[in-house]
């Protein structure tokens, strides 16, 4: 039997709980109330949990980013592919160029050169300005930029670091073509209104180099070379619809109160073989660290010579402040790290001729061994009785008497390293070869000019008028009877491109291994047409094996900084280094 | 080469006569001039593709979407010159995508959240006109109803396994136009023939990541 229980409950069903009565159903009327027993149904009705799905219709935000208009023209449209002209410059270059690693393709996709932010620009619009820019293989196919010959994908890349920096420092190898990217990483600036009014500071033996290379790699830039006297240097300082103007580092010097007087800035400052200021007291260095300016590229293959204070006194003209000499190499190879890009040959142009290194002990002759003793053994004595009063001037002067005789005896004239010489370049000339050979002497030079004439031997040095060094250039690679070119290393170690030579001659040594590979890369660089063998020539038992015991401790120094490794303990030919040469000991004041 | 009409002396070297500059003064440049001048501050909104032909705009859009699973879609949207250099940037915050969204939207949800939500908040944004938007991403060419400008697809020419009607080969690459912008297939790739023969068309989406991902990183 079912039956509510109760009115109140019947009216309140909805709310209330059912009560359900239940009983045993018989077929006699039983008088007692049966037992109930209630079960209760909830009759709330629940409502549901309501799911909210937003719907996708707000517009998202939006952050923008506006670039300054570029000035230049767009160029009409050409076929496609970078536009390769021949030129005088790829006459220069050895045919062989093409067969060099170029990799313009890296797993069927064509490479892309892109252009990064440096670390110093900070704003992200400034990022995303170089972030956003094409890379540079279209920009140079689009803008139809003519080469004398396709770059390199390491040189496009180090185009890709100089562009970007205000202050860049391009260390590459010599023979990696420093000029070259240099060149066009200006010519694109230039191009794109960023640049107006560039100088290129260089040594004055390679101003003429400029202007050839600027000639051939930026053919639409016109270029003034600052020379003359002190009127025509005014008007040339002041040509102003000339974009670039070259100068050596000896006008800037000179004209540095012209310069201020008038009142001169410029976009951008490449200083070509910027170890030049290294020597931050010096007047160069002042002259160069005054110029007013916005942009400050510096091009050395040789960024520490001696000291890590070389790196420092590089980057009081690219980044002022940056950098101290208090910092320990690591610290201060890392915060160079973003200014400073190098690359070595063997790293990059792994299909380059190799560079073979022969070091040649020669006995000196009998009587040369017997002046050399003579004079040592005199000037040692000499050192010792002077003691405390011996300065690095009278043992520098011992060391260049002693290495004199090691290349010629001054009384017989006799020389073992000549004897050697000649045999070798017997088997240069009749092989058709051309061989460089490099004395610190303009003397030397001189003798072996005469000793050496039946090789058309030809002198190029700094006693040389310009004129008379290109005459030689021009002559040792046209003519086939010269077979043979003289240079000193201050002349001849920096700036010429002699890659169609195979045979690099040491006949004395210089005090830096750096400059030493300067000269050696005058043959062995981009465009080498074959194995370049050096050969160093080391008088056995003498003051040059000993220097060479120092320089070959030296030689690592360089890259040991670049790659924020520590310094070794001696890190240049000290003046401690000097005394010790002959076992003296160096007098405090001389040693500082 | 210019260079070889130079000659040299007093040290000058100088370039052809009556050119002071060379390269500055020709009439690509002023004609350059001539459009960034008129079109400089015009918004994308108003103006109709022919209306845009007549003022020989010289400016194109890439567009594009990142879907980065931490954070949600990105847009971005690039416009560059005739040869590829860039004149605007644009680029969304992240919009993340629910479960629940994704259900109810079923197979609209791309073409709503990338035409509607992320690419036409990105074209408002733009202030110069471009002669066309290019996508390489499938649902962002809903974006077409809701701007005047031409949309296109483009493909690399070994993915476009079956090219729609309309496209058309450009280099490496194969566009194909909106479905609403097919009949003006020609003068699209006439309008592309410049930046095609300049540019790789696929190569700006590469630069639109890397600098999604530098603002990301900012």
């Amino acid at each position: 039997m079912l039956e509510p229980c109760g009115r109140a409950a019947v009216r309140s069903i909805a709310a209330a709980d059912l009560m359900l009565a239940t009983g045993g159903i018989t077929s006699q009327i039983v008088p007692a109330i049966a037992p109930v027993q209630a079960v209760r149904f909830p009759l709330d009705q629940v409502r549901p949990a309501v799911l909210r799905v937003p719907l996708l219709d707000t517009r998202p935000r939006v952050s923008s980013h506006r670039f300054p208009r570029p000035t230049d023209p767009v160029p009409k449209p050409l076929p496609p592919r970078v536009v390769v002209q021949p030129t005088a410059a790829a006459d220069r270059q050895a045919d062989t160029i093409d067969d060099l690693q170029r990799n313009p393709d890296v797993a069927g996709q064509r490479r892309r050169t892109r252009i990064a932010p440096p670390g110093d620009v900070v704003k992200l619009s400034e990022r995303l300005f170089f972030v956003l820019q094409p890379d540079l293989e279209t920009t140079l196919q689009a803008s139809h930029l003519e080469f004398p010959r396709e770059p390199f994908p390491f040189q496009l890349d180090g185009m890709a670091f100089l562009m970007p920096r205000h202050g860049a420092i391009l260390a590459d190898e010599m023979g990696l073509g420093k000029s070259m990217q240099a060149i066009s990483s200006l010519r694109l600036l230039v191009r794109s209104g960023q640049a107006r009014r560039v100088l290129v500071v260089c040594p004055k033996g390679l101003v003429s180099n400029w202007a050839r290379e600027l000639a051939d790699w930026a053919p639409e830039l016109l270029v003034a070379v600052i020379e003359g006297d002190p009127a025509r240097r005014r008007w040339q300082w002041t040509l102003p619809d000339v974009p670039v103007k070259v100068a050596n580092y000896e006008a800037v010097v000179r004209d540095r109160e012209m310069i201020e007087e008038l009142g001169l800035s410029f976009d951008l400052v490449v200083l070509d073989e910027a170890q030049r200021i290294k020597n931050r007291s010096s007047n160069t260095h002042r002259a160069v660290a005054d110029l007013r300016r916005g942009r400050s590229w510096a091009l050395t293959g040789t960024p520490v010579e001696n000291s890590a204070e070389d790196l420092v006194a590089l980057f009081d003209f690219v980044a002022p402040g940056h950098v101290n000499d208090r910092m320990a190499p690591k610290v201060l190879g890392a915060a160079a790290a973003d200014y400073v890009l190098r690359r070595t040959k063997d790293k990059v142009l792994t299909e380059m001729p190799p560079r073979m290194n022969r070091d040649e002990r020669i006995e000196l002759t009998p009587e040369q061994r017997e002046t050399y003793r003579r004079a040592e053994e005199e000037g040692v004595l000499r050192l010792s009785a002077l003691g405390p009063e011996a300065t690095i001037q009278n043992v520098f002067e011992l060391v260049l008497r002693l290495k004199q005789i090691c290349n010629f005896d001054p009384p017989t004239g006799e020389s073992a390293k000549l004897d050697c010489l000649v045999a070798e370049l017997e088997e240069v000339q009749a092989s058709g070869k051309k061989a460089l050979v490099f004395s610190q002497w303009v003397e030397t030079l001189g003798r072996l000019e005469g000793k050496l004439a039946r090789f058309g031997a030809l002198p190029y040095h700094g006693g040389m008028s310009t004129t008379a060094r290109d005459e030689a250039i021009h002559r040792f690679k046209h003519e086939r009877q010269h077979s043979v070119l003289l240079l000193s290393y201050g002349a001849g170690a920096v700036g010429l491109n002699l890659q169609f030579s195979q045979y690099v001659f040491l006949f004395d040594r210089w005090w830096n291994p750096a400059i030493e590979d300067q000269a050696i890369n005058r043959a062995h660089r981009i465009g080498a047409a074959g194995a370049v063998t050096v050969t160093r020539f080391l008088s056995a038992d003498t003051i040059e094996e000993r220097i060479d015991e120092v320089l070959r401790r030296k030689r690592d120094l360089s890259e040991l900084i670049l790659s924020q490794a520590e310094a070794p303990a001696a890190s240049g030919l000290t003046a401690a280094d000097l005394f010790a040469l002959f076992r003296l000991p160096a007098p405090g004041r001389a040693a500082a | 080469m210019a260079g070889k009409a130079r000659r040299r002396g007093h040290g000058l070297l100088k370039c052809q006569p009556g050119t002071p500059d060379g390269w500055a003064e020709t009439a690509a440049g002023k004609r350059l001039d001539h459009w960034l001048a008129g079109t400089t501050g015009d918004r994308a909104g108003g103006v109709s593709f022919m209306e845009q032909q007549t003022q020989g705009a010289t400016a194109f859009g890439f567009l594009t979407a990142v879907d980065s699973p931490a954070h949600g879609v990105f847009g971005g949207y690039l416009l560059v010159d005739a040869i590829g250099r860039p004149l605007e940037f644009h680029c969304t915050a992240p919009v993340k995508v629910s479960r629940a969204q994704q259900i109810l939207y079923g197979a609209s949800l791309p073409g709503h959240l990338h035409g509607q939500q992320i690419g036409a908040a990105l074209l408002a944004e733009g202030s110069v006109i471009p002669a066309v938007v290019l996508t390489d991403h499938d649902a962002m060419l809903a974006v077409r109803p809701h701007t005047s400008l031409p949309v296109a697809l483009v493909r690399r020419r070994d993915e476009a396994v079956e090219p729609p009607p309309g496209a058309f080969a450009m280099g490496e690459v194969c566009v194909s136009p909106h479905v609403s912008d097919v009949a003006a297939a020609e003068a699209l790739r006439q309008r592309l023939e410049h930046l095609g023969a300049s540019v790789d068309l696929t190569e700006p989406f590469e630069r639109i990541r890397a600098a999604i991902e530098e603002a990301q990183r900012h």
